[in-house]
């Protein structure tokens, strides 16, 4: 393990001596004093190991392909952005717009996610032990959200595929979201996830799909369709 | 490529744009005055990359010993600080104080009564512009960075209770001093606000203020917050209602702070749109748009409160 004092480095001096470091072999790294700063640890494609040991700013963990990530503390907006593959746990608050835009692997937060958690995700899972804000899921396009608490207005608004769970109170659905009912091998199997991160209750899940009301991916116009 | 990178730029100015603080030290009765001063400035640099045009801070609580506390700014070349002393004396003030720096005039005054006619002096007298009048707080602003304005100003000596504090990218209106942040509520001593965002509905609420006899000394959109919560509190309003109302009245995307005479609150928007984060202990209240300002006010690890949509909150002395 070696630790990096982030608080002696600029941010783009910090990135490239992580890069630096799991090239030249070491594959499990502790980041001190990383003081709430943005854009810290990005565009990681290797396995390896990360322990950021205080909070993070926006865009934080992002570009991730690989790389499996401990925050301890806070995160700013877009947490995780684009993550291809990898794992990251955060211990406690997120700010809005986690997990944007990931393609695939985990993301977990162990306190309450800020607005727009998991938009546009293309794949992978979003894990919120407690509570997501307004506009959950929104424009999300495959993967699962899971969360614990209560989430906002507008969960799931234009969501065109993927799953979203809900444990506590929904706001509101939004545009063209609908709830089904989750099957029992589904919730023993978010039990199981969730029962990684030491949470043990058997929540009894609410599920958001699309309705597939606003699917429109003809590419006519009207008049072009008269022609045909 | 190029549209691209325009666009990935575009958004990140939209993202970043202005920076607002606020922090309230809620003991000071017990515990004398907090350097609020100096704790505005060390959040507000930590901020500065989400705006360098200007930077500007309400400093409230203050011991004043007299009634009002007077922050002007004149235009070069015009010699203004005698008019102005003398518009004051014929409304019944006793200037008590007087400093200028540069274009910056502070006085203080004894006068009792409603402030209103001398501030209607000040508003019609050519060359100057009245950044705040109140009994306890002043309003301090300039171009550049918080250094920078510190530097000039002497921030870290000015004392209080609580503060509000703003850095700003602009985008509504002109670069200069009179449109920074915070924003006096024409003529209510004390009321004063930063914002982060837009009002859609600007226009339309501004023309429904003037015709009602308010006055608005820019064109900033930000001003119509301040205006508006005056005009709420002067009719009885708590500070919390107040800020409850402007979440259905107000349009567009905000997260505004507002600093009164004995208290500090925040309003965010339906669309959850612009970020504010807040840390809390038994002595002090900090909030800031990120948690990197709230960090060079806190050396222990603390809870984050993250306010969601349509939320409010208030702290009063």
């Amino acid at each position: 393990m070696v630790d990096i004092n982030a608080a002696e480095l600029t941010t783009n001096q910090l990135n490239r001596k992580i890069k630096q470091l799991i090239t030249s072999g070491n594959k499990a790294i502790t980041i001190l004093n990383p003081q709430a700063r943005h854009n810290i640890l990005v565009a990681l494609f290797e396995q390896c190991d990360i322990h950021i040991d205080g909070s993070v700013g926006y865009y934080s963990a992002s570009l991730l392909d690989g790389p499996t990530v401990t925050i301890n503390g806070n995160a700013g907006w877009a947490l995780g952005d684009n993550m291809m593959s990898g794992k990251i746990v955060l211990k406690k608050n997120a700010g809005a717009s986690v997990a944007s835009t990931i393609r695939g692997g985990e993301i977990f937060v162990g306190g309450d996610a800020g607005a727009r958690a998991g938009i546009s995700m293309k794949g992978g899972k979003l894990i919120i032990g407690g509570n997501a804000g307004f506009m959950t899921g929104f424009m999300m396009q495959k993967g699962e959200i899971i969360v614990c608490g209560n989430v906002g207005e507008g969960v799931g608004d234009s969501m065109y595929e993927g799953t979203i769970y809900v444990a506590g109170k929904i706001g509101s659905l939004g545009s063209d979201a609908k709830i089904v009912t989750p099957s029992e091998e589904e919730l023993i199997k978010i039990w199981n996830i969730l029962e990684g991160y030491g949470i043990k209750e058997k929540y009894q899940f609410t599920k958001i799909v699309s309705a597939g009301k606003l699917y429109h991916f003809d590419s006519l116009e009207r008049f072009e369709k008269q022609i045909v | 490529m190029l549209i691209f990178i325009q666009n990935i730029l575009v958004q990140i100015k939209v993202l970043f744009m202005c920076g607002i603080s606020g922090i309230m030290h809620k003991r000071v009765q017990t515990k004398g005055l907090a350097p609020i001063g100096q704790e505005l400035t060390r959040m507000l640099w930590s901020l500065a990359h989400r705006g360098m045009d200007s930077t500007g801070m309400t400093i409230a609580g203050q011991d004043s010993k007299e009634d009002f506390i007077f922050r002007l700014w004149t235009e070069k070349e015009i010699d203004v600080l005698g008019p102005v002393i003398d518009k004051i004396e014929a409304n019944g003030g006793e200037i008590k104080t007087k400093s200028q720096h540069d274009q910056y005039i502070r006085l203080t005054i004894n006068y009792e009564g409603d402030i209103k006619p001398i501030a209607e002096t000040l508003y019609n007298t050519p060359g100057v512009q009245i950044h705040s009048i109140g009994r306890v707080s002043e309003i301090v602003k300039d171009l550049g960075t918080a250094k920078d304005v510190d530097k000039i100003h002497n921030l870290d000596t000015m004392e209080g209770s609580h503060g509000i504090g703003h850095v700003r990218l602009a985008t509504e209106s002109r670069v200069d001093i009179t449109h920074s942040h915070p924003f006096w509520a024409y003529p209510f001593p004390d009321i004063s606000v930063v914002h982060n965002g837009q009002l859609t509905n600007y226009h339309k609420m501004k023309g429904h203020y003037e015709m009602m006899g308010h006055r608005f000394q820019t064109q900033n959109d930000s001003e119509l917050i301040a205006v508006y919560l005056a005009e709420k509190l002067s009719k009885g309003e708590s500070l919390d209602q107040a800020l409850r109302n402007s979440l259905d009245d107000l349009d567009g995307t905000f997260t505004y702070l507002v600093s009164t005479d004995n208290g500090i609150g925040y309003a965010k928007d339906r669309w959850s749109a612009k970020p504010l984060v807040i840390m809390e202990t038994d002595e002090v209240v900090a909030m800031a748009s990120e948690e990197i300002a709230l960090r060079s006010v806190f050396s222990e690890e603390l809870d984050r409160i993250e306010p969601q949509e349509n939320e409010v909150n208030t702290w009063l002395i």
